[in-house]
């Protein structure tokens, strides 16, 4: 195509490549002016000296007044389009523009670019979607990926003490343990090849974290797309839905859409109910592990779930394997009630598996706080008026329920509570002096636990073995 | 031949063990520093509490454990009860005062408050993240002030007026007292104000939210301090009552429970610590990711314990004996 240019503009030697393509267009432009008028020369009015120049300046290809309108307007528009597209990029080639063969017959410019081979819906390539770690909701998360989002979904490892080691380096000291633990799985499901990381919109600080892991991924080096519904949060389902098609899928069906996100709500309480059984019973097995083995089973059999018939066939198949199990429960089995933090008192990799310490002591367990009620069910003003001598308004994102489940176990007469919370979680640490005086109204021992990044549980092991003892005997007496 | 139990409560600065009758009263006692080896001070306490007793008359039949090594020097005694620390010392001071309603302990590196109902403990918090105010951070100070930590007490006693020192956190605590010496305080009263301070901490930490209800034991190593006694005794507005074996409580505690168990658990003592080498390994597991540090115990070179391990993947289990 230069090869062209230049054959019929010999006194423009063209040898910068950059410039070529800078001018590409007004050269079309004169060349479609020069298949009406030819021949023509183009450097008619240029100054002698300019000759001995190789490289000419564009304005010594100008035309004057005296060249025939028709190359003058071919020009004009060709330096139109130029600016117009310089305008919107300064160096990008002009990927799309190509040159017919000699003698082929031109109808416009608009001819030049051929027809898109590929409808509009082919072009998008499949995303790889990578979601946070968060207890065992990856099964919805998966499930949310697949039949809502229509993506790959990447499956995270267990994680282990260098996801949170990667993300404590990352993070700043102060942030609280769930950012940290949150940025560990982003990287290494960055590590895994995932294209679009996701982050929900959080009842706290959760809901700035989105925006401020990605600028640390992005400083980091990691090139990727965020999800992050804390952009549209409070906006119309229309803006929920374009931020999807705009970061994951484009061709997003809407009824699929809609209908599986049904199904996934219906799979969240479907897994809550099965984890309340579970730690209700699990304590009491008579068979080390056998619990952990039907929940094992369940989850797969869950994960395996691609419709709301799947959901619902699972669901039944695993709570009726649970109950199956044998256990033996004492005549008044000690029972602990956990509330907490919305995102330690549920994550197992966070708390360091308190849940399992309780279960192996034999000790049946409560836990209010999961997706479920805090969220699919949350009716906040209608949870405070229960614990209404406590609180007069909605103190925070769990306040309210961790207080009101707090004195409906004092209520229900357990044994125990124990509160979990991250290190510097300021509307937990409001909760403390409620449940303080719930402990004394009640008479009821509260258990206060903080986490940070560690991987040690030796201390949690003193307080929690501490903690039994301490219910176990007075319940003895 | 007489039973005896043996109750070892090996902590982060300080060893404790004693040995106690079937009846609960002290035979023998012996409080030594850990110097940061628990194996070597579980060894030497044990060789001084063997000295004390006439090993002809009396037989050590159970042993237990308690403080921050307990499960360390538990396998090494071969122990019978391996408790924690909160609950020895609640029990060992409710069966010396079964009317106590309030137990303050401070350590070396810890403290703890257990409210008790009734002979029972009912709720007990313990500090979490740091150490501010614990024995670690006086003898730091005292070191600091060229006076023996043992001698803070008697000292703090001849303040006329003791130093603000704030105690919150233990850098603050020791930038203000450096401050205070160099603008010419006595030393008398920033000692005293260092007293005060542990005990307006304590109150602040661990005992926020508590209700704190006469009779009110006071234990721990920092109990021996009877400038922080007096202090407790001025915040409280009660008397705190301190007993002359309160820093062997969490010793007593597990010797009381290594007693409670049943005859068919009971492990004799032979008092052979001293006949076997006890080295502890660390072992990085590889049977998944998370690489877990499993610490193992030999006596020679027997593996008789180890821990660490999250799952059963990474068990290492001492073989079985034939």
């Amino acid at each position: 195509m230069f090869d062209s240019i230049r054959g019929k503009t010999p006194g423009n030697q063209i040898a910068d490549a950059s410039q070529v393509i800078r001018r590409q267009k007004g050269d079309m432009a004169e060349r479609v002016a020069l298949h009406a008028e030819a021949p023509v020369k183009t450097n008619a009015k240029a100054p002698a000296a300019a000759m001995d120049k190789p490289v000419q300046p564009i304005e010594s290809r100008r035309l004057g007044k005296d060249e025939p309108l028709t190359l003058r307007a071919a020009t004009f528009l060709g330096d139109a389009l130029d600016t117009l597209d310089r305008r919107r990029t300064e160096t990008a080639p002009f990927a799309r523009i190509s040159m017919p063969d000699a003698g082929e017959k031109q109808t416009g410019p608009w001819a030049l670019v051929p027809k898109r081979k590929r409808p509009k819906r082919n072009r998008h390539s499949r995303k790889k979607v990578a979601f946070l770690r968060y207890g065992y909701y990856d099964i919805v998360f998966k499930f949310f990926v697949e039949h809502v989002l229509d993506a790959d979904f990447v499956a995270l490892p267990e994680p282990t003490r260098k996801t949170i080691e990667m993300g404590s380096a990352a993070s700043n000291d102060f942030v609280c343990a769930p950012f940290k633990h949150i940025l560990g799985d982003y990287m290494e499901a960055l590590e895994l090849g995932a294209d679009v990381l996701v982050q929900f919109t959080g009842p706290c600080r959760l809901g700035y974290y989105g925006e401020l892991q990605e600028s640390i991924l992005r400083d980091a080096g990691y090139e990727f797309e965020m999800l992050n519904f804390a952009t549209v949060t409070g906006k119309s389902l229309q803006d929920y839905i374009s931020l999807c098609k705009k970061k994951v899928n484009p061709d997003l069906s809407l009824t699929q859409g809609v209908a599986n996100m049904l199904a996934a709500f219906k799979m969240i309480e479907s897994l809550d109910a099965y984890n309340d059984l579970f730690l209700r019973l699990a304590g009491h097995e008579t068979e080390a592990g056998s619990f952990e083995r039907a929940r094992k089973t369940y989850f797969a059999d869950m994960r395996a779930a691609s419709c709301r018939h799947d959901i619902d066939e699972a669901q039944k198949r695993g709570i009726a394997a649970l109950e199956q199990l044998p256990v033996s429960i004492p005549a008044d089995p000690v029972r602990v009630g956990i509330v907490g933090e919305y995102f330690t008192a549920v994550d197992a990799a966070s708390n360091l598996d308190l849940e399992r310490k309780f279960l192996d002591m034999g000790v049946e367990l409560y836990r209010m706080m999961n997706l479920t009620n805090r969220n699919l069910r949350y009716n906040e003003p209608n949870l405070r008026r229960s614990v209404s001598e406590y609180v007069n308004f909605d103190m925070g994102p769990t306040s309210t329920m961790t207080i009101a489940a707090a004195k409906n176990y004092a209520e229900q007469g357990f044994d125990g509570i124990v509160h979990l919370k991250s290190s510097g979680c300021t509307p937990e640490i409001d909760c403390m002096p409620v449940l303080q005086r719930i402990s004394r109204d009640y008479r009821i021992p509260i258990l206060f636990l903080s986490y940070d990044s560690q991987t040690s549980d030796t201390g949690l092991d003193t307080r929690i073995e501490a903690f039994y003892d301490m219910i176990a005997m007075r319940k003895a007496r | 031949m007489e039973e005896a139990f043996l109750g070892i409560d090996t902590g982060s600065v300080s060893t404790k063990g004693v040995i106690i009758d079937t009846r609960g009263a002290i035979m023998a006692r012996s409080y030594l520093w850990t110097e940061g080896n628990p194996g070597d001070a579980a060894r030497r306490v044990v060789e001084d509490l063997a000295g004390q007793i006439d090993r002809n008359a009396v037989s050590v039949v159970a042993v237990g454990t308690t403080g921050s090594a307990r499960r360390l020097v538990g396998a090494m005694l071969d122990a019978t009860v391996v408790k924690n620390e909160i609950t020895a010392h609640a029990v060992g001071t409710t069966h010396l005062h079964p009317d106590v309603r309030t137990i303050l302990e401070i350590g070396g590196q810890d403290s703890k408050i257990i409210c008790v109902e009734d002979g029972v403990a009912v709720d007990y918090a313990m500090n979490t993240l740091c150490a501010a105010g614990t024995g670690s951070f006086l003898s730091s100070q005292a070191h600091r002030l060229g006076v023996e930590v043992e001698e803070f007490g008697e000292i703090a006693l001849t303040s006329k007026k003791p130093a603000n020192i704030a105690a919150r956190c233990t850098v603050f605590a020791e930038s203000d007292l450096v401050h205070k010496i160099q603008v010419g305080y006595p030393r008398e009263d920033i000692i005293a104000g260092l007293c005060k301070a542990v005990a307006t901490n304590y109150l602040n930490n661990v005992g926020k939210g508590k209700k704190i209800v006469a009779p009110v034991v006071f234990q721990g190593g920092v109990s021996k301090n009877v400038g922080v006694v007096k202090s407790f005794e001025d915040a409280l507005g009660m008397e705190v009552l301190v007993d002359p074996d309160g820093h062997l409580m969490g010793a007593y505690g597990a010797a009381l429970l290594a007693a409670d168990a049943p005859d068919a658990v009971r492990k004799p003592f032979a008092f052979d610590v001293n006949d076997f080498e006890f080295r502890t390994r660390e072992v990085v597991c590889q049977k998944c990711a998370n690489h877990c540090e499993i610490i193992c115990v030999y006596k020679d070179d027997e593996l008789i314990d180890s821990w660490g391990n999250r799952c059963d993947k990474g068990a290492i289990r001492p073989k079985a004996k034939a």
